[in-house]
């Protein structure tokens, strides 16, 4: 199978759309859609090649790397691909009829293309120049996406944002020329081999620092958090899901796990810091959340407590932490977007997303209650729905490791986390209708589809834990454990 | 993964007992309202959740049943009066929360035992991980159960979830569950220690009267008999934190019995408010000859609540007693301190709800009718809802009268059966209930004959109210209702205090834990959306990641 399809497929429709969509309207649409479901086509496809087959690699024009660029593709980028492209998939259904409140429309398929583009990358590339170049790609047409409405609070949060993912930038260019400078190489394998040979030097560790930072700052991890609640609640609702539910996570996590897990190698300091990052994250996050008013700001800051459980889980390293990290952030990613296409739902119908003025839409929006229903009690750890089953094993997989204290902060956290779900969806939806709505509008037939069917993935998404599809998390898993 | 044995056998049978008591007085009720099919479904998930819990021989299973019965709470509650969703969401904050609190139980279990079978757990309480392990899953319990401290949510949701929802699950499954699970925790999965058996027994004695106390002062009947749930359970955790067999007997015959006539007052509860639209106690008055089978479930029920011999309430409570009166037997003095402090807060725990119930017959039932009272759709309420009142009363009375020979026997005695062959003789208190009844009823009957003869009554004069030579319309203000009998405990200088703050919810652990999101509003003051200040973060981090990992 061809894993350029994964890159060259939307970076192909970009250039389409931007010819071609002025003329022709529905063209943008049509193909934007065909080209999201390809890839998750794709993507599953390739998730069962990889369980049968192994690592695959792919030589661009046939240069065998050190010289040629590789794209490689094992269990942990198949399973990354596929919830990048499943979440990418039902924001891009969701964005046809959503997307008619903006003007020019083909200009978001033609950037949200290109952060797909850059994701895929990202999760593809096997040399670290390419995973930079991705990065780079995808950061910048989010940075524009973030600004599409262009009110003055959108471009602000733009413009904060795109300083902050620029210094991220900056960090893990220099941590790469380092580390080009230190091994002579730059594919990934080779890195790993070159530096298994070395002893580890204080340079690793600078190094490391470098890394940490710069894709902390892409994962939001706190203290590199703060661009992300404006960035996400600024964005069209479509977009925030795809930002919040993968984007971080391929940029940040992804990325980071990659880097430490399988190229420059991690020590036990640095597991004990990802832990008290991930702690700190998840903690502060939250008590920030429960404050807020605006829906899609108190979602942004969700994000950001549940990226500390993943890199939290990352950091204890044992082999079900890792597991339960993957899981989380599989369901994170589902519920997260299914969370944020809610808000956009609710702003839609009601053209508000403060709290202080909504209440009572129960009746008036039955699909956007009851699938926030389910995201909230699924993300706050309620069995038996996904989010209960991630939380439970990264609690259990901390107590084994004999982390006590953390995993008690970390029950604490699921605590508050209920606690301001609960707040979002009494405010919202239950009580009597809210005098300062005016009228309720209908909800179109795409932005309920896209709705249901994350709601029902995260119904189901325990299932994962079945040993028919428990392999494919796994062998991702295997990938981080090596 | 599911296994059947004495303790869950019979409490699987006692859900399935209330799950068609409360589909039958759902029936009528619920009838006419919004959304009944998911009603409906939500009862039945609820029933099977809860024979998950009880029946499962797995630690997640358990886990599973049981937090989702924490969701499915919420979303029965939303289903009532206006106030619902706030009582809803504070009942699953606290429910929920606790569960979080039970993952990490169960997770500190599974460190040391590397199993999650219950059957094959068995831990001495003698690391500190896993005393923090037994509470952990023991708040799960008592939040489930209603007891202190996390009892706040029990009186809310009573007050505003539909009423067949309170009889089935905060005053039958939940207690059920809750206590069902402390047993096990305290029988199988752990070694009691004596310092933790204090813990509870202490826990017991204070829920005991702290509740009943808030119970004495309430207006509305529903909040009423929310308060007084909390408190029976604290009869319950006094006689398994007892740590023998009979006050551990007596602890779960008294969660049995206290589902049973719990249930049935929230049903008769339940019939007054259908037929009469309101359950403040003031607005009510004066019903017994109206609703006379409704009268005659509520009256057993408070009489078998308030531990009045013969019924199932007595005995149960009367073996909790007799296992604190074990306890003097152990040399130390603390243990011995202890349980002459909980057998008095038992027991003065007891008058006041007989004082509680007193004041609420007498404001429901008896009493002059208002005149709101008189149109004529009230009358008794038809059968389906009538039939599970009545069914429970019965049990009431069978429960107390054949104690020995029916529930004792076969439910809980089995139970205990590894630690010790209880029967009637071997208690070391003497109680035979049918002779008792025997004379309890020759007493009556001697008492009604009396009354008859005429010889009593002569000695009353009836006559209108009059001032001053005055004859006084017979008004409403003539009128005595029960609601303003224990007033006066209100307005005494100590209990006013305390009654105030409890009013302003400083007992209340989710009102004071609200507290703590202060420290959202420093982390808000931190986030002023200014550029350079994110930017000396960053850099702040990096520095300290510096120094941690090259320094």
């Amino acid at each position: 199978m061809n894993l350029a399809l994964f890159v060259i497929v939307p970076l192909a429709c970009v250039f389409l759309i931007v010819l071609l969509a002025r003329r022709f309207k529905a063209l943008s649409d049509i193909l934007a859609n065909t080209a999201a479901l390809f890839l998750l086509l794709l993507a599953c496809f390739s998730l069962k090649q990889v369980a049968a087959q192994g690592v695959l690699t792919y030589n661009i024009s046939g240069w065998a790397p050190p010289i040629g660029i590789a794209l490689v593709m094992d269990g942990l980028s198949a399973f990354m691909l596929l919830t990048v492209n499943l979440v990418a998939f039902l924001a891009m259904i969701y964005a046809i009829s959503y997307m008619r409140r903006y003007t020019e429309k083909w200009k978001f398929h033609a950037l949200f293309l290109m952060m797909l583009t850059g994701m895929n990358g990202v999760i593809l590339s096997g040399d670290l120049f390419n995973l930079y170049i991705f990065i780079e790609v995808a950061s910048i047409s989010g940075y524009a996406l973030v600004a599409f409405g262009t009110q003055a609070e959108d471009l602000e949060a733009a413009f904060k944002y795109a300083i902050m993912g620029a210094l991220a930038s900056i960090f893990v260019l220099l941590g790469i020329a380092l580390l080009y400078s230190h091994t002579s190489t730059l594919n990934m394998a080779d890195i790993a081999l070159s530096l298994a040979a070395k002893p580890r030097g204080i340079l690793i560790n600078f190094i490391s620092v470098l890394f940490l930072a710069g894709f902390g700052l892409k994962a939001a991890i706190v203290p590199f958090h703060a661009w992300l609640p404006d960035a996400h609640s600024s964005a069209p609702s479509p977009v925030s899901a795809v930002l919040s539910g993968v984007f971080i996570k391929t940029l940040g996590v992804y990325a980071l796990a990659r880097v430490f897990f399988n190229i420059i190698g991690i020590s036990a300091q640095l597991f004990y810091v990802l832990m008290i990052l991930g702690i700190l994250s998840m903690a502060i996050g939250a008590f920030l959340a429960v404050a807020q008013n605006d829906i899609k700001r108190m979602f942004a800051y969700s994000s950001i407590s549940q990226v500390g459980y993943i890199i939290f889980a990352l950091g204890i390293a044992s082999p079900l932490a890792i597991f339960g990290a993957l899981l989380h952030l599989f369901n994170h990613a589902v519920l997260k977007s299914l969370l944020f296409l809610n808000a956009g739902t609710i702003e839609y119908a009601t053209d508000t997303r403060s709290l202080k003025g909504l209440g009572g839409l129960n009746d008036k929006l039955p699909v956007a209650s009851v699938s926030s229903l389910v995201a909230s009690m699924s993300i706050s750890g309620i069995p038996p729905l996904g989010g209960f089953w991630s939380k439970l094993i990264i609690i259990i997989a901390a107590v084994q490791a004999g982390y006590f204290n953390f995993a008690l902060v970390a029950v604490l956290v699921s605590v508050v986390t209920l606690v301001y779900y609960l707040k979002f969806y009494n405010t919202v939806f239950l009580g009597s209708l809210n005098a300062a709505i005016a009228e309720v509008k209908a909800v179109p037939f795409t932005m309920k589809f896209s709705l249901v069917a994350l709601a029902i993935i995260s119904l189901i998404a325990g299932g994962v834990l079945l040993p028919g599809l428990r392999i494919y998390l796994q062998a991702a898993a295997n990938v981080l454990m090596r | 993964m599911f296994k059947l044995d004495a303790l869950n056998s019979f409490i699987a049978g006692a859900i399935g007992l209330f799950f068609i008591l409360a589909i039958s007085y759902s029936l009528k009720f619920m009838k006419g309202r919004k959304h009944l099919v998911l009603y409906y479904f939500y009862i039945v998930l609820s029933a099977l959740a809860s024979l998950g819990v009880v029946l499962t021989n797995n630690l997640v299973v358990l886990l599973v049943c049981w937090g989702f019965l924490g969701l499915l709470l919420y979303l029965l509650i939303n289903m009532g009066d206006s106030d619902a969703p706030q009582a809803a969401k504070k009942s699953l904050v606290i429910v929920g929360g606790t569960d979080a609190l039970m993952i990490f139980g169960i997770g500190i279990i599974y460190y040391f035992t590397q199993t999650m079978q219950l059957d094959k757990i068995r831990l001495e309480l003698n690391q500190e991980p896993l005393i923090l392990a037994y509470f952990c899953i023991a708040s799960a319990c008592f939040a489930k159960a209603g007891a202190m401290p996390y009892h706040s949510w029990v009186p809310d949701c009573a007050k505003s979830a539909p009423i067949p929802v309170t009889a089935f699950l905060p005053s039958a499954l939940d207690k059920l569950l809750g206590i069902y699970l402390l047993s096990r925790l305290s029988l199988n999965l752990f070694v009691m220690s004596k310092a933790v058996a204090m813990v509870l027994m202490i826990i017991g004695a204070i829920t005991i009267i702290a509740a009943v106390m808030m119970a004495l002062v309430q207006q509305n009947l529903k909040k009423l008999l929310g308060y007084s749930t909390v408190s029976q359970v604290g009869y319950m955790v006094l006689g398994i934190g007892t740590g023998n067999p009979i006050g551990i007997a007596g602890g779960l015959f008294h969660m049995l019995n206290h589902t049973v006539y719990k249930s049935c007052l929230f049903f008769s509860a339940g019939n007054v408010e259908y037929r009469t639209k309101t359950a403040e106690l003031d607005q009510l008055g004066g019903l017994s000859s109206l609703m006379p089978f409704t009268f005659f479930s509520f009256l057993v029920a408070s009489l078998s609540i308030s531990g009045i011999p013969p019924f199932n309430g007595f005995v149960s409570k009367w073996l909790i007693y007799q296992g604190l009166i074990q306890n003097l037997q152990f040399a130390d003095y603390s243990m011995k301190i202890i349980s002459i402090f909980c057998l008095i807060a038992a027991m003065f725990g007891s008058a006041l709800t007989l004082a509680t119930f007193m004041k609420t017959l007498h404001a429901v039932f008896l009493g002059q009718r208002l005149n709101t009272l008189k149109s004529k759709e009230i009358k008794e309420v038809s059968f389906t809802m009538l039939a599970p009142c009545l069914v429970l009363a019965v049990i009431c009375i069978i429960f107390g009268i054949f104690a020995f020979v029916l529930p004792l026997k076969y439910f809980i005695f089995p139970v205990l059966s590894v630690y010790a062959q209880l029967n009637a003789a071997s208690l070391p208190g003497h109680w035979s209930p049918v002779l008792a009844t025997i004379l309890i009823l020759i007493g009556l009957l001697t008492g009604a004959l009396l009354f008859r003869s005429g010889k009593v009554k002569s000695n009353i004069r009836e006559d209108s109210t009059f001032s001053g030579g005055e004859l006084e319309e017979q008004g409403q203000e003539a009128m005595v209702t029960g609601t303003d009998f224990y007033n006066t405990v209100q307005e005494m200088p100590f209990l006013k205090k305390v009654y105030q703050k409890a009013q302003a919810g400083t007992f209340d652990l989710y009102e004071q834990s609200r507290k703590i999101f202060k420290i959202s509003k420093v982390l808000q003051f931190l986030h002023n959306g200014v550029l350079p200040t994110y930017l000396v973060w960053i850099l702040l981090g990096m520095m300290g990641l510096f120094l941690i990992l090259i320094g």
